[in-house]
């Protein structure tokens, strides 16, 4: 059976993108799939150093499609995920080096090896986002709860909806204590804004930046909020229906004490 | 929790309950956002129609979009010099 492209995409940077792809391309790996994510943000690269993986790159995106090798040469192997497999961007070249044309020749080698095809779209909505949709049989927006990444989001999910793309929705760093007092967006409101169909939401979680410190895959931390949160999208994404999960409050003090002591 | 109280009591507003509401109508905006040769093709469609049945003052009509905190209108103006006899 052929495998299924998916395009991680927001608008806005720095809204979590590269975490998102990374973790839910290793959760899928976890699942039992063969995972392959494509770092698309030429010039740029990234998902590398996230993943740990950056001393291993000899060969990258630019040269599978320009056939200076083969996909196997470039997909570089997690040693600590089987079965996931990373395509790094080119960091020398322009983001007009690859075309469309180009990049769906490599998708459908790519299609036939993996089950699932993760591609990192960079933020913007110029060539460098075509790439990463033109092969895509699914799409994921990811925003977070702010007024200029939920607008973005706006505009990308009417760009993919003009491709025929239904794309889904994770809400990223979400707050509870702040959503309680008023200080930030709920999910409820994000949606309400952009109504298309959610695959998860994530908390705002400090594990994040620490496990990209190391190179070390989120979704292995048990005690990561964020990493269990895009194992359930994975999940959903892999087919599974299982409810989503709203980030609350954490316990306070007294509800824990009461619950050490019992009384809960 | 007082805080939220004190908020609560002196009636300041969520400060998130403002970003929704900026944010739904900055998207209907964005959509609405017309470029100029649509807007002048508009203006010469409805021009004609209108000509049909009144005279009016070309130079001194308008077509704009307005927007308001709850709804988007589009606005035409323009004075009516004459009513035009409809022929049997």
């Amino acid at each position: 059976m052929e495998g299924k492209v998916i395009v991680v995409t927001s608008g806005k940077g720095g809204v979590g993108k590269t975490t998102a792809t990374s973790s839910i391309g290793a959760a899928l790996a976890l699942e039992g799939k063969r995972v392959a994510i494509v770092d698309m943000d030429i010039g740029l690269r990234n998902l590398d150093v996230v993943m740990g993986l950056e001393n291993r790159i000899v060969f990258n995106i630019v040269d599978v499609v320009q056939g200076k090798c083969k996909v196997d040469q470039a997909a570089i192997r997690d040693r600590r995920i089987d079965n996931l497999f990373l395509i790094p961007a080119s960091q020398s070249d322009n983001k007009d080096v690859l075309t469309p044309a180009g990049v769906e020749r490599m998708a459908k080698v790519l299609r036939q090896k993996f089950d699932y095809v993760i591609m990192d779209s960079p933020a913007g909505i110029e060539r460098g986002f075509e790439n990463s949709v033109v092969s895509a049989n699914e799409a994921v927006v990811i925003c977070t709860p702010d007024v200029s990444a939920v607008r973005d989001a706006d505009r990308v999910i009417g760009l993919l909806y003009a491709r025929s793309l239904e794309p889904k929705l994770i809400v990223n760093r979400i707050e509870p204590a702040r959503v309680e007092r008023g200080e930030m967006l709920s999910y409820k409101d994000v949606l309400d804004i952009l109504s298309i169909e959610l695959v998860g939401l994530v908390p705002m979680d400090e594990k994040v930046l620490i496990s990209s410190n190391t190179g070390t895959p989120l979704v292995l931390q048990n005690d990561s909020t964020a990493g269990q949160s895009f194992r359930r999208i994975a999940k959903r994404l892999n087919g599974e229906t299982i409810p989503i999960e709203v980030p609350n409050l954490k316990p306070s003090v007294w509800t824990k004490l009461g619950k050490t002591f019992g009384l809960k | 929790m007082l805080q939220e109280f004190l908020k609560r009591f002196t009636g300041q507003k969520r400060s998130s309950d403002e970003a929704k509401q900026r944010l739904q109508f900055s998207l209907i905006y964005d959509k609405l956002e017309l470029n100029d040769t649509t807007l002048t093709d508009l203006q010469t469609d409805i021009v004609d129609v209108i000509s049909k049945y009144f005279e009016i003052d070309k130079d001194a009509l308008e077509l704009k979009v307005k927007n308001d905190k709850q709804v988007s209108a589009l606005v035409f103006n323009t004075p009516i010099l004459n009513v035009k006899r409809k022929r049997e």
